[in-house]
Formats: C-alpha cells, sequence, structure tokens
C-alpha cells in the first residue's frame, strides 16, 4: 500500500506516492533524488539525516516521509542560493569546519537553525546546539569555530 | 634560479579552501552511498550464527525462491583463494568454519535491501557448534585449542612466528636487564588491561560494483584503493586490468577503512545477478563486520630506575588480540614492542609483544594502531616510577626523553628533533603547576609513531590555458593530504594552488599508492608530486629558454609566467607555452628516504621496517581534568598538544587533524569500547552505546607545531601529522585523572563506573 503526499523540498513540490513507514531521509534521498542528507545510523544517535520541516531541524531517518506531507522541507541543498554559498557554508570552509564532510550537512542544518534562533549564541549554547550532530573527523572546533564567525558576520 | 614565490600562498594565510570543499558544503558531492545505476540490485550478507563453528550444510534453495531475488552466492561460487595482507588466512565466503560473529556465510543480491534481507536471513546454514576463543592471553598459551588448526599450511610473510595461536611475536632485547634492574634504586611494576575500540567513521561503508564484459568497476568507500583493487583480482582469479577501484567521496576512515574488505563479494554477486549491486552497510553492520578494529591488549610493565631519575632497564609484556584473521595487522606486535620503550633513552630492555588468534573481531589497523594503549599504559607507569623516585612527572621526562644524539631502545640515533620542545611547550600551553581546586589537576603523556616511506607516484600536466592537473594514486580521506598536494606543484611552478585540478582515487588513471593510511600521503605522495612538477618545470624552461632565446639558468618561474632573472619583462607566460600544444606532462615518484640503523639485531624485533622510526613524530599531550569523586565522571577542561611533525605544509589541515585525533583520544580516554559477551559477540554495536564524544564534551584545545626542519624526511623536512594526535591523549588523561583521585586506573577506557570503583579502593584502603 502507498499514500500520496506532496513533500516541498528547498521550495520545489514534489507529488510522490510512498510507503506508510518510509522515512523522510530514504524519500528525500531515492524519490526526491536528493542525496546531500547522509544516513549515518538510522537511528537518531548522529545527524547526519538532518533536516528543517518547517524551519525546525528533525533527524529525517526517524520522521516519516507521510509525517512531512504538506510540510516545507529544507536540505542541505537548499542553504545556498544558487551558486552562492552562505556565510555559514564559507565559514566552514575557511575555519576548518569540513574534512570528511559526512557530517557536514548535518550539521550545517544544525547550525542554521541554531543561529535563526539565537543570532548571537555563545559557545556552550554552539556546543549544545550541535552535540546532537557526531563528527568524527574535525574535533569540533573548527565547527564552532564556524558557527561563531557566521555569526559575527550577522 | 628562484621558484619561490614571496606573496604569501592561501595556506599561509590561514585561509586554504579545500577543492573539495563547496560539493561538501553544497550537498551536491557523491559518497558511494550516494551513486546508483539503472537496473542496480541490492546486496545483503548472511554473518556467521555462531563465533565459532563448523558448518555442516548451507542450503540456499528457500533464499532463491523468493521473488526478487537474483542471486545467492556462497563459498562454491568464487574461487577458493585464501587471502590476508600478511597471512592468506581467509575465504571470502566461509567454507568449513566461522570464526567470529562477523563471518560472511552467503551473499544475497535482490531489488530491494528488504528483499535481501530477508533472503539472506531465509539461507538454511547448519552448524557444529565450537567452543568460542575469546581469551588471547589463554591462546597465547602452549597447547591452547587453535583458532587456525591448519595455518602453517597457508601462505604467509616469512618474517611471522606461527607458535600456536600466536601470529606475530616481537622482541626487543638490548643489554642485560637482570643485572641493571639491581643497580635501580626503585624497581615499579604495573599492569593494564586496554579494551578493544573501533574507528566508527560517520560515513558506514558502500560498495556498487558493475561488470562490462569481463570487467568490473567498484565505486568502494576505501581508504586503500589499491589494495581493494588487488583484492578482487587476487580472490576472483582475475587480473589487475579487470578490476577499476573508483572512490567517491569519502566519509572518514580512522583506519578501519584500510585493507580489502567486500569488494569482491559484491563484484561477486553483481556478476551472478548480471546487474549492477550495491551494498550499504547499517550502522549495526559497520560495528560488527569489518576486520578491522583497534586490538584489545593486556600490558605488563616493568622499569628500575635511580634516585636522579635515570631509567635503568625497562622489561614488559604485551598481549594483543588479533581476532579471526591477519588482515594487514601482522606488524602490530612489532610497533607495540617500540611503544613500550616509548621515545626515551633505555640500555636496558626486554620486551616481549604476542598478537595473538582469538575468535573475536579481527583486528587491524585504527589511527596509531597500538599505541594509544600502548602509551597510555606507559604513560601512567612513567607517572608510578616518577612518584616511587619522588620527581615530578614532568622532570623526570625531561631527564629520560630521546634528544638529538640519544641512542633509542633498538640503538637507532636520533637525528635533529623537538621532543623537548613538545614536552616545555604543551606543559606551558597548559600552565603546568597553576593552583587547582582539589577535583582538578594536570596530566601529562608524551609519544612517539614513525613516518612511513612507501613508493607512490604521481603525474603532474599542463592544459593549454595555463592551469594545471595533478593525476595521483593517493587518497583523500579527509585530512585534506591531497587537497593540499596543488600547493607543492604550484609552489614548483609559480602557480597558484587553485589553478590545478586532482585527478585521484581511481586505480585507472592514478600510479600505485598505498593510500591514505600511515599517515603517509602529504610525505610519500607530496614528494611524487614536486618530482613530477619538477618535471613540468624542466620542460618550461627549456620552451622558454628557446623562445626567449635566454639560458634556462638565467630564468625562473613567478606568478604564471617565465621569465629571466633581473629582467622581469622578458618573459612569456606559462599559458602560452602550454597553449602551444606541445605535452606538458611530468611523472614522479622521488627518493624514498631510508630507515635509520639500529644497533641490535633487527630479527628481535622483525624485519617489518619498524624497528627503528624514520623521521619520528614526536608528541606531548597535556589535559587538565575535573573527576567529580561522587559518580566517576570525568570531564576534560582544557587540552594542550605540543607535535614535532617537522615542517607543516598544511597549516589548517594539520590543526584539523589535531583537534580531530584528540577528541577521538578523548572518547577512546573515557569512554569508547566494545564490549564482547563471552563468546565474542559485541554488545554494543551501535552510537548509542559505543559512545564518541560530542560538541559538548569538548574541552579547548590549544595546539603548537615544533616546526623542526626534518633531514631525510618529506617535502620542506615534513613529516607524517595525522595519526599521532590520538597517541599520547588517553595517556594525559589517565595521569590527570590519577593525580586527583591517588591512583592509576588500570582499564581503558576510563569509563565512570572504573574512576569510580578506582576512588572506593583508595577509600578503602585508607581505612
Ligand atoms: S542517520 Fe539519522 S540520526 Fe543518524
Ligand atoms: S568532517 Fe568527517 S565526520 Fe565530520
Amino acid at each position: 500500500m502507498s499514500i500520496d503526499i506532496t513533500l516541498t523540498v528547498n521550495g520545489v513540490s514534489h507529488p510522490l506516492a510512498v510507503d506508510p513507514h518510509a522515512s523522510l531521509l530514504h524519500t528525500v534521498r531515492d524519490q526526491v533524488g536528493l542525496t546531500g542528507s547522509k544516513e549515518g545510523c538510522d537511528d537518531s544517535e548522529c545527524g547526519a539525516c538532518m533536516m528543517l520541516i518547517d524551519g525546525r531541524p528533525v533527524n529525517a531517518c526517524s520522521y516519516l516521509a507521510v509525517q512531512a506531507d504538506g510540510a516545507e522541507v529544507t536540505t542541505v541543498e537548499g542553504l545556498a542560493d544558487g551558486n552562492d554559498l552562505t556565510p555559514l557554508q564559507r565559514a566552514f570552509l575557511e575555519k576548518g569546519g569540513v574534512q570528511c564532510g559526512f557530517c557536514t550537512p548535518g550539521m550545517l542544518i544544525s547550525a542554521t537553525a541554531l543561529l535563526r534562533d539565537h543570532p548571537r549564541p555563545t559557545e556552550d549554547q554552539i556546543r549544545i546546539a550541535l552535540s546532537g550532530n557526531l563528527c568524527r573527523c574535525t574535533g569540533y572546533d573548527g565547527i564552532v569555530a564556524a558557527v561563531a564567525a557566521a555569526a559575527e558576520q550577522g | 634560479m628562484t621558484v619561490t614565490e614571496e606573496r604569501p600562498t592561501a595556506e599561509q594565510q590561514g585561509t586554504f579552501i579545500r577543492p573539495d570543499g563547496k560539493e561538501k558544503v553544497t550537498g551536491l558531492g557523491r559518497y558511494t552511498a550516494d551513486v546508483n545505476l539503472t537496473g542496480q540490485a541490492h546486496a545483503a550478507f548472511r554473518f556467521a550464527d555462531h563465533p565459532h563453528a563448523r558448518i555442516t550444510r548451507i542450503d540456499t534453495s528457500a533464499a532463491r525462491a523468493i521473488p526478487g531475488v537474483y542471486a545467492v552466492v556462497t563459498h562454491e561460487d568464487v574461487p577458493e583463494n585464501l587471502y590476508g595482507g600478511m597471512v592468506q588466512d581467509r575465504l571470502l565466503f566461509a567454507k568449513d568454519t566461522v570464526r567470529w560473529e562477523g563471518d560472511v556465510v552467503a551473499g544475497v543480491a535482490a531489488r530491494t535491501q528488504a528483499i535481501a534481507r530477508e533472503a539472506a536471513a531465509a539461507i538454511v546454514v547448519e552448524y557444529d557448534v565450537l567452543p568460542a576463543l575469546p581469551d588471547f592471553v589463554a591462546n597465547a598459551q602452549p597447547g591452547a585449542p587453535l583458532v587456525h588448526p591448519e595455518w602453517t599450511a597457508y601462505d604467509a610473510d616469512d618474517d611471522l612466528s606461527r607458535e600456536g595461536n600466536v601470529v606475530g611475536h616481537s622482541t626487543i632485547l638490548k643489554g642485560d636487564v637482570d643485572a641493571a634492574m639491581e643497580t635501580a634504586d626503585v624497581v615499579v611494576t604495573s599492569r593494564f588491561v586496554a579494551d578493544a575500540s573501533q574507528g566508527a567513521p560517520i560515513e558506514p561503508r558502500a560498495i556498487l560494483a558493475q561488470w562490462t564484459g569481463d570487467r568490473v568497476t567498484v565505486w568502494t568507500s576505501t581508504q586503500v584503493p589499491f589494495a581493494a583493487r588487488d583484492g578482487v583480482a587476487h580472490t576472483l582469479g582475475i587480473p589487475q586490468s579487470h578490476v577499476r577501484v573508483i572512490v567517491p567521496l569519502l566519509g572518514g576512515g580512522f583506519g578501519s577503512k584500510c585493507d580489502f574488505h567486500f569488494e569482491a563479494h559484491v563484484a561477486a554477486l553483481a556478476e551472478a545477478a548480471g546487474r549492477p549491486v550495491k551494498l550499504v552497510f547499517s550502522r549495526r553492520e559497520e560495528f560488527l563486520a569489518p576486520d578491522h578494529r583497534r586490538e584489545g591488549m593486556v600490558l605488563e610493565f616493568e622499569t628500575g630506575a635511580t634516585k636522579d631519575g635515570h631509567l635503568v632497564a625497562r622489561r614488559a609484556t604485551l598481549h594483543l588480540d588479533k581476532g579471526a584473521y591477519t588482515g594487514e595487522g601482522g606488524f602490530f606486535a612489532q610497533m607495540a614492542a617500540m611503544h613500550a620503550c616509548g621515545p626515551y633513552e633505555l640500555d636496558n630492555v626486554a620486551v616481549r609483544a604476542m598478537l595473538t588468534y582469538s575468535t573475536n573481531q579481527p583486528s587491524s589497523s585504527i589511527r596509531a594502531p597500538t599505541a594509544p594503549q600502548t602509551c597510555w599504559a606507559l604513560e601512567q607507569h612513567m607517572d608510578q616510577v616518577a612518584a616511587a623516585v619522588g620527581l615530578d612527572p614532568v622532570e623526570l621526562r625531561r631527564r629520560t626523553l630521546i634528544r638529538q644524539g640519544s641512542h633509542g631502545p633498538t640503538g637507532q640515533v636520533f637525528d635533529e628533533i623537538g621532543m623537548l620542545d613538545t614536552l616545555e611547550a604543551a606543559v606551558e600551553m597548559i600552565g603546568y603547576g597553576q593552583e587547582l581546586p582539589d577535583d582538578e589537576a594536570i596530566g601529562v603523556a608524551c609519544g612517539w609513531w614513525p613516518s612511513m616511506a612507501s613508493p607512490s607516484g604521481a603525474y603532474v600536466k599542463l592544459n593549454g590555458d595555463g592551469t594545471g592537473t595533478i593525476v595521483t594514486g593517493a587518497q583523500e580521506c579527509g585530512t585534506g593530504a591531497v587537497m593540499a598536494l596543488p600547493i607543492l606543484a604550484a609552489e614548483q611552478l609559480g602557480m597558484r594552488p587553485d589553478d590545478f585540478s586532482i585527478l585521484y582515487q581511481d586505480t585507472d588513471a592514478g600510479p600505485w599508492d598505498m593510500g591514505a593510511s600511515g599517515s603517509q600521503t602529504t610525505f610519500n605522495n607530496g614528494r611524487a608530486v614536486v618530482a613530477a612538477a619538477q618535471e613540468v618545470r624542466a620542460q618550461l624552461l627549456q620552451m622558454a629558454a628557446e623562445k626567449l632565446e635566454i639560458d634556462p639558468a638565467d630564468l625562473e618561474l613567478v606568478d604564471g609566467t617565465v621569465r629571466a632573472v633581473g629582467a622581469p619583462s622578458t618573459s612569456v607566460t606559462i599559458a602560452e607555452l602550454a597553449g602551444t600544444g606541445t605535452p606538458l606532462l611530468g611523472k614522479g615518484s622521488g627518493d624514498l628516504p631510508e630507515n635509520p640503523p639500529t644497533d641490535i639485531p633487527s630479527a628481535c624485533v622483525g624485519r617489518l621496517g619498524l624497528d627503528s622510526f624514520l623521521a619520528p613524530q614526536l608528541i606531548t599531550h597535556a589535559a587538565r581534568v575535573k573527576v567529580d569523586r561522587e559518580t566517576g565522571v570525568v570531564r576534560v577542561l582544557a587540552f594542550a598538544a605540543a607535535h614535532d611533525s617537522g615542517v607543516i605544509v598544511n597549516k589548517i589541515g594539520a590543526d584539523g587533524q589535531v583537534y580531530g585525533g584528540v577528541m577521538m583520544g578523548i572518547g577512546q580516554a573515557l569512554s569508547e569500547a566494545t564490549y564482547f559477551d563471552e563468546e565474542g559477540r559485541q554488545r554494543n554495536p551501535g552510537l548509542l552505546d559505543y559512545k564518541l564524544q560530542t560538541a559538548s564534551d569538548g574541552p579547548r584545545i590549544d595546539v603548537r607545531w615544533i616546526e623542526v626542519d626534518t633531514p631525510n624526511a618529506g617535502p620542506k623536512g615534513s613529516k607524517g601529522v595525522g595519526e599521532p594526535p590520538s597517541v599520547p591523549t588517553s595517556g594525559a588523561v589517565g595521569n590527570a585523572i590519577a593525580q586527583v583521585v591517588g591512583r592509576h586506573v588500570t582499564q581503558l577506557p576510563m569509563t565512570a563506573e572504573r574512576v569510580w570503583t578506582t576512588i572506593q579502593d583508595v577509600q578503602e584502603e585508607a581505612k
């Protein structure tokens, strides 16, 4: 059995037929064809799959596609304005916030949500906000510095 | 003639943007799991149902009958070619015996992953269950039951021992330990146990294989594409030229994606299914199935010292858990033996290390294999020695660390090194000696790690518009080492790093390379790129000399032009020269530095090149921790890391290795362990129970580079960078904890429970 839904991803509507148990992550990766969001665990442990749903960060691996019917979904592909990187994306590159890059999509989504709610976060706020996103490469230092630098730039 | 640019390069300004950066922050870059091919099927494995058992029957008929199943493959469908890095002890699909819970018995290719998993479960496998042999110390005893009863018949590296279950037996014997111990003012003995741990990259591995005729292309998340290619060719019995391995973006490895793993299983499934087949591991499988995790160890030390802080003798016995198969990890006993000596002056040494089979998950290289645990144990032992002789632990190290002219534990004589400078820098950065609350303390630990010389190659070619392309066999795993290669080429050619594209991670394109392992990409492939660029430089100079009618020796390459020294207006652009269509193409490998000689018979420690440390990377870490005495919870508040990695080529990349390595080291110190049940099954194969450090756990980390222009090293006097940042980390944390609680925690990781128990023991004894 499949259910008809409309997923609006990065401003584009996709009429889809999905299994009721299909995760938002698999649906966006396999049916919408946007593979920027990663699967690191499929169990809400790593944050690599994070997307914004109506502006709220969620682990898309543990969120049903049918729950997102009619909502605005933003993935990492929806952050940049065309070819222009956001200040946050640029800061990730300049501050050494990206190594292998597998955690980066989730980190960027998490940090985008943080900066919208707290445009001037303290270091502790940044670290706590990102504590649901695991990174094995950077030790978080470059990532925290990047978020702080992006906040500086407003 | 000079070719160096005066203006600061991007990386000198600290804003080196990695060439793969934009695709990574936009989500447009493709990792292996993101690649799909028309008609692809999905793979699942049937793993062993028991850690140790004899297979009596495999029946795949029920699995094959499930609609949507394209192929089921077992040992019957592939050549019976044993494989393994140093001992050929493994088959792709288990035939008679399974030796750990991750042994692969069969593979399925099906229309969906769900069907593949269902079919894998439907395969009937019957066993005679054998006793599990998880205790690697017991397995090393003479007469212990064998994990590989038939293994004397296997092909293996001649330098490995084959004593019962012991794969590698290494000793370092120097001087007269018995006599020297008699002269010591104190003799300190310690015993430590380190649990196994994992590389745990955030990307679970993925593999996609497609046949075209009798050739196969494999996209795979490997750190070592050439080893993966060679493994596919060997196990499937086809020429290496029929296998092409391409690595899309790689989502981290930390050693766990070194070696040949599952590429041939998936290639065999794709051949049987007659269509492309893709395997993507779940997180649970990423814990259970790779034959790669950090080895569990049992370590015993005995050191004699004099009151004035001289180490007169060291004995050590080390047991290492090899797990079920050898893979590339056969050298671990040697490596651990070197780390049991550490970067200290020692005249009398008797170290014995045994790497032993068990029916546990195989261990193999994880970031600085054997070093973090051995260093953790040795450095805690060193603090115990310091206490016994009544010296401050830093002072004891000051008196005993190697320096220029020192004779190392195997007699290697050290060139210019910055070991002591790292100690002083770390001590200064952490504020050693400051007043602290009574639940806080500072611990210090030192360590070392060799640079690995390995053949490597690269091509550099120029395009018609004066830009260039580097074609290399090197592999990027996130460290930025490959990303930094343009810096080296650009310097030779008077170009800018961002003038270069890089073609890499494709075995049909680049020359052979050992891959992203051993912290050696800059060290070896950097040298190759410089050599290739130098060939192109010579070609450019020759062409320009003819055009400008000037002796090539009077020309320089600056800012994309070739110009006369002292007369810059007499010039021709590189674009103009390249645009003529004359191929500007260089290839290089560079001269391999030789390992320093030793003065004890090398057979003692084995002949795998690790009895001396080429261009040693030297490290001191210092940690300030806070211990909650009620709960045993430890928090690292501040961390200082001082490293001699020679001259640093890419600062932002090198800093990133330290931040990441230290956090991995803190994880290993406090929370990361794979726990096995009594049969050797993993009890915590998930990220909720296998605890990585998070952003909110992290301390401030201060980094300082002691840039020694190192002779006999990599480009510009560089050494490696990537592995040392995890080496002394847990030792520093352990020594800090011991300062607070009054005793060293003897099990790694030093979990809250273990710290709490140690506190209770101390209090009990005080009563
Ligand atoms: S994949 Fe969703 S949290 Fe890890
Ligand atoms: S950059 Fe590799 S996991 Fe974060």
